[in-house]
């Protein structure tokens, strides 16, 4: 059995981690490319959102590297990404293709449930073994984590473009590498290293501007669907933060329900004068990280989202009356299988100007 | 004419000037201003595919018409603008939001409201105070379009400089459905077969354009007057009687209205030179622009996102290269 | 003094409306809706919503401001979930908070949270703080949920018997005075008499129409199908005319539950329909863009794709279209199915 799932970001790690040291032989599929998209959009349905598309291209590419076996996350609703898997499994059955398709269903308050779906994927093990997996995986994901947070901030510091990204992919190669939680924090204090390297010392703009981005999950963790927005931004000397990161997502994705974490999260408190109910994916976070934001004073705020995203068409909807009441600036961003990078461009340049002419003004006024 | 004398010692007795370049995928406009922002000279030539030799041919033109004048800066715009500035020696290479921007506020300096509608997209550009306050492009598709324009004008056999007139002699548009150009296409021909009059059809697409563009582009923006109305499309008095129709108030069609481009081009390089503190442009000259320009790709096979990598030489030089996702070509 | 309650003719009115009339009613409350969707309408929603917002939310925004002035309080429920462990569709969650967002001078929003997701109680406290707005009388407010149910059961057995929304609320006596029925008149409704059976076993073309009935009977959303369609001497069936039942068993042929209830009964109603031999072709009209529907239009398709025995087809609509091509679509759809037939 060789098991595999969809890419998002660099979470393939911390899964990667997780189930090999469960005991399965993982085939981790190629990075997304726009192979992957073309396959992908070819056999989906046209206006499903763009992650089940790219997901089919996953699968596909990682099946003709030998994949049998499908590991995915379901969910209750209402957003549409709770029945990919079994639309996903519906597609590729059609195509003719031979596999088995796992489907790890939120626990909604029971465990045994999660842990008999893992059970199929990685064979019998003995409790003491989940928990030394679980540490590992928990452990890259917060290196992860912490990593790109660093890149994030080296970049506009960075000494030659493109610094800044080089030395994060060797430091993420580092943690990828690293089999025990000991390794995983040397390698994190090395990386550390070589991020800090990639700044030059008085380098950049010594006050940059600060863009927060929010939005729909997938496409804010995965660089190749929205055009390399985080790069391309610190490149252009932007601050970057983001709303989510990988371990945020885990935790409420994966552990909410059981311990019940929802209700009184900051996000939904802060968006509650604009959207004051849970909309389905990150459309009640998506607002409630820009009046965050806006109370941090960053210089604008950007969200991305898939084209026909439900949860996000709500946010997007709100986001108007948050920059006006706030005074902060919001673009929206929408991706699709036609996005192109030099649309992505010239929007995220305009925007960068149209905040830094107004700093530049700020600042002559005083 | 006021005598410039700027930096006699360096350059003679030239005048100072800027040149703009907007090298978009349908035009290439070309400007020249003085050193109060005036317009000295402006080109509007078709970019045909081939964009090098366009600014070759530009530049050969302008040669004459600038010669005593010192190029103080250059800047370049639109879709073209990196393999502009590299062939020029751009001061400043900008996107094409703030160069209309710049030029808009230039010309009419209490706009609050620019529509931009070009040869392949258009853009609604919100200023306060003469700074950009929001900006949104075209995300659907060309059906609101010069080029769309023209070929619906071609269909309906009307000479598109016809156009404008014929949509105001219209007492009755018709409505025109279509989220798209073929859509839209479709159901103008199904009009003209039910037989509504060519005026009614002209000016009821000029009013779907307007439409599809204030609910798309314009959706959501706080557009409040002045409005100035400037692209190619500015020519079409069709469009904008629709637009003053539809936004009940009288919009301003600048003099220069399709290059305002290249304008907002050279005023941002005048801009950027007076930052940093004047010093000579890095402008290659109008002599170097006779070089032997080449631009060619190859595809990379590094990873499948087989991107393809663009040279960019002047002689046997490689002058700049771009085109890769991962950035691994850009340095050279 | 009773106040005036207004009532959007979009989205869920096509399914409540009854319901919410006569809770309303029983509390002392006069009920006003909007008038037919128009092109004004349309046009007023589309100015104000986001361009990616699909269509019947929309619309549903030129409603709310069709009612501004015409009454005291707009009644803007929050549709979280109307049965256990499902949504409707995360635009409704939202709904109030966008029209709120969105819309200036509109009457007071009463935006009640109808979420039946997990218990009862919830809902019972929604509807009780609904109805405190206009009395203090739990007792009131209880009689006049329970009439309210009451009209509700009595309206689904039309629309179950086969009647549109329309003709339901006309021979419930309360369908909106000032217009005409839009779907043609009861009586020509009834003609069709005994059902879709009787009208197959009459030699009549019998279709099923897939779709959340805020298309399918808008007639300026749908571009008036059913109308056409019965122009065309075809019986409809929608898929709100089928019980319950039969769209739940059908449905669960799905290897998951479908978490939208709405969306799950359209997929019952299209498995129905493409494999019971009741119908002669099946009709999917749907919104562009509609998250659901994207889903459920191509479970559809690939089960349509693996039997080829009924004739299936979806028309995609949004502001952009064309009345001309849902037209020759229609009548296209209706001739494949005619030459089918012929021995």
């Amino acid at each position: 059995m060789k098991v595999t799932f969809a890419h998002m970001g660099n979470l393939y790690i911390t899964v990667r981690a997780l189930l090999e040291d469960l005991g399965a032989e993982v085939v981790v599929p190629p990075m997304p490319s726009k192979r992957t998209l073309s396959i992908g959009s070819r056999h989906s349905p046209e206006f499903a959102c763009l992650p089940l598309k790219v997901n089919i291209g996953n699968y596909i590419e990682a099946m003709e590297l030998g994949a049998d076996t499908i590991a995915m996350a379901g969910g209750v609703g209402p957003c549409r990404f709770g029945l990919y898997g079994e639309v996903q499994k519906e597609i590729l059955t059609a195509l003719g293709y031979k596999f088995e398709m796992i489907i790890v269903e939120p626990p909604q308050g029971r465990l045994r449930h999660v842990l008999q779906q893992v059970g199929r994927l990685v064979g019998r093990n003995p409790v003491g073994r989940y928990v030394r997996a679980a540490r590992l995986a928990w452990a890259k994901m917060t290196a992860v984590d912490e990593l790109e947070r660093l890149a994030q901030a080296a970049r506009p510091f960075e000494g030659h473009r493109g610094a800044a990204t080089a030395a994060l992919a060797s430091a993420l190669e580092l943690v990828d590498d690293a089999g025990s939680p000991a390794r995983v924090k040397r390698a994190l204090e090395e990386g550390r290293e070589v991020l800090r390297a990639a700044r030059e010392p008085g380098g950049g703009n010594s006050d940059p501007p600060r863009i927060g981005i929010v939005g729909e999950v997938y496409v804010v963790l995965e660089p190749f669907v929205n055009c390399e927005v985080e790069r391309r931004l610190g490149e252009m000397g932007v601050l970057v933060e983001r709303s989510i990161y990988i371990g945020d997502w885990v935790r409420e994705h994966l552990l909410k329900d059981v311990l019940r974490l929802r209700k009184g999260r900051r996000p939904y408190e802060l968006a509650k004068p604009y959207l004051c109910h849970f909309v389905g994916g990150h459309g009640v976070e998506t607002v409630g990280s820009t009046v965050e934001y806006a109370r941090q004073r960053f210089d604008g705020v950007i969200q991305l989202a898939p084209f026909t995203c439900m949860p996000e068409i709500v946010a997007q909807d709100v986001l108007p009356a948050v920059s006006r009441d706030l005074g902060i600036p919001v673009m929206t961003l929408v991706f699709d299988e036609h996005s192109s990078d030099a649309g992505v461009i010239t929007r995220l340049e305009a925007f960068v100007d149209m905040v830094e002419r107004s700093r530049r003004r700020r600042a002559s006024r005083g | 004419m006021v005598e410039m004398a700027g930096m006699a010692g360096m350059a003679g007795m030239a005048r100072k000037a800027y040149l703009g370049v907007d090298v978009g995928s349908v035009s290439t406009n070309l400007v020249v201003l003085d050193e109060r922002g005036d317009v000295l000279e402006s080109l509007y030539l078709r970019t045909r595919g081939d964009p090098i030799a366009v600014i070759q041919e530009g530049m050969r033109t302008l040669a004459q018409a600038a010669s005593g004048l010192e190029m103080a800066g250059v800047g370049t715009t639109g879709s073209g603008r990196r393999l502009a500035g590299v062939i020029l020696g751009a001061d400043c290479v900008k996107n094409e939001i703030t160069a209309h921007a710049v030029a808009s506020a230039r010309v009419v300096p209490d706009v609050r409201t620019v529509i931009e509608i070009g040869g392949q997209d258009s853009k609604i550009i919100i200023l306060r105070d003469g700074a950009v306050l929001d900006f949104a492009m075209n995300t659907v598709c060309a059906a609101g379009t010069g080029s769309f324009l023209d070929q619906q004008a071609g269909r309906l056999g009307v000479p598109i400089e016809r156009f404008g007139e014929l949509a105001l002699m219209s007492t009755t548009p018709v409505r025109i459905a279509g989220r798209c150009a073929v859509f839209a296409e479709s159901d103008m021909i199904h009009k003209q077969q039910m037989g509504h009059r060519i005026e009614d059809i002209v000016a009821g697409l000029c009013e779907a354009l307007v439409r599809n563009y204030l609910n798309n582009v314009g959706k959501g923006k706080d557009i409040r007057p002045p409005v100035v109305f400037q692209g190619g499309v500015a020519a079409n008095a069709g469009m904008r009687a629709a637009f003053e129709k539809a936004l009940a108030t009288p919009i301003a069609v600048p003099e220069h209205y399709n290059v305002m481009g290249a304008i907002g081009a050279a005023l941002l390089a005048a801009e950027q030179v007076d930052r940093r503190g004047g010093g000579a442009s890095r402008f290659r000259g109008f002599q170097a622009l006779d070089m032997d320009y080449a631009a060619s790709s190859f595809e990379c096979k590094g990873c499948p996102n087989l991107c393809e990598v663009v040279n960019i030489k002047m002689g046997h030089e490689v002058i700049a290269r771009w085109g890769s996702r991962c950035g691994k070509w850009d340095s050279f | 003094m009773g106040e005036v309650v207004g009532i959007p003719r979009a989205l869920l009115y096509y399914h409540y409306y009854p319901m919410w009339k006569v809770f309303f009613e029983s509390l002392g409350q006069t009920v006003v809706t909007s008038g037919p969707t128009t092109r004004a309408v349309v046009d007023a929603g589309i100015k104000v919503t986001v361009d990616e917002a699909c269509l019947p939310v929309k619309v549903f925004h030129g409603h709310v401001l069709a009612l501004a002035g015409k009454c005291d309080y707009v009644f803007i429920p929050r549709l979280v979930s109307v049965e256990r462990r499902a949504f409707i569709c995360p635009k409704f969650m939202g709904l109030p908070d966008m029209i709120r967002c969105n819309c200036r001078d509109i009457p007071r929003i009463i935006d009640s949270c109808i979420n039946l997701s997990r218990t009862t109680r919830e809902y019972m406290r929604a509807v009780y703080s609904t109805g405190r707005m206009f009395t203090g009388s739990a007792l009131r407010i209880l009689a006049s949920h329970n009439r309210a149910r009451t009209a509700l059961a009595r309206y689904t057995r039309h629309i179950e018997g086969g009647l549109t929304p329309d003709e339901a609320m006309a021979v419930m006596g309360m369908a909106p005075s000032f217009d005409e029925p839009a779907h043609g008149t009861v009586a020509a409704a009834s003609s069709s008499g005994g059902g879709p059976a009787a009208a197959m076993g009459a030699g009549r073309v019998v279709v099923g129409l897939v779709g959340h009935p805020y298309i399918i009977y808008d007639p300026f959303v749908s571009m008036n199908v059913l109308r056409r369609l019965r122009e065309m001497g075809v019986t409809v069936v929608t898929s709100d005319m089928l019980p319950a039942a039969v769209t739940e068993r059908e449905a669960a042929r799905f290897p998951k539950r479908v978490f939208w209830t709405l969306g799950r009964r359209l997929l019952g109603a299209g498995f129905h329909f493409l494999r019971s031999g009741a119908v002669h072709g099946c009709l999917h009209m749907r919104a562009f863009a509609c998250g659901p529907e994207s889903l459920i239009g191509e479970v559809l398709e690939r089960e349509c794709a693996r039997r080829r025995d009924v004739p299936f087809a979806t028309i995609t609509v949004d502001e952009h279209t064309g009345e001309a091509g849902i037209l020759t679509r229609l009548e296209a759809f209706v001739d494949v199915i005619a030459r089918r037939r012929k021995p």
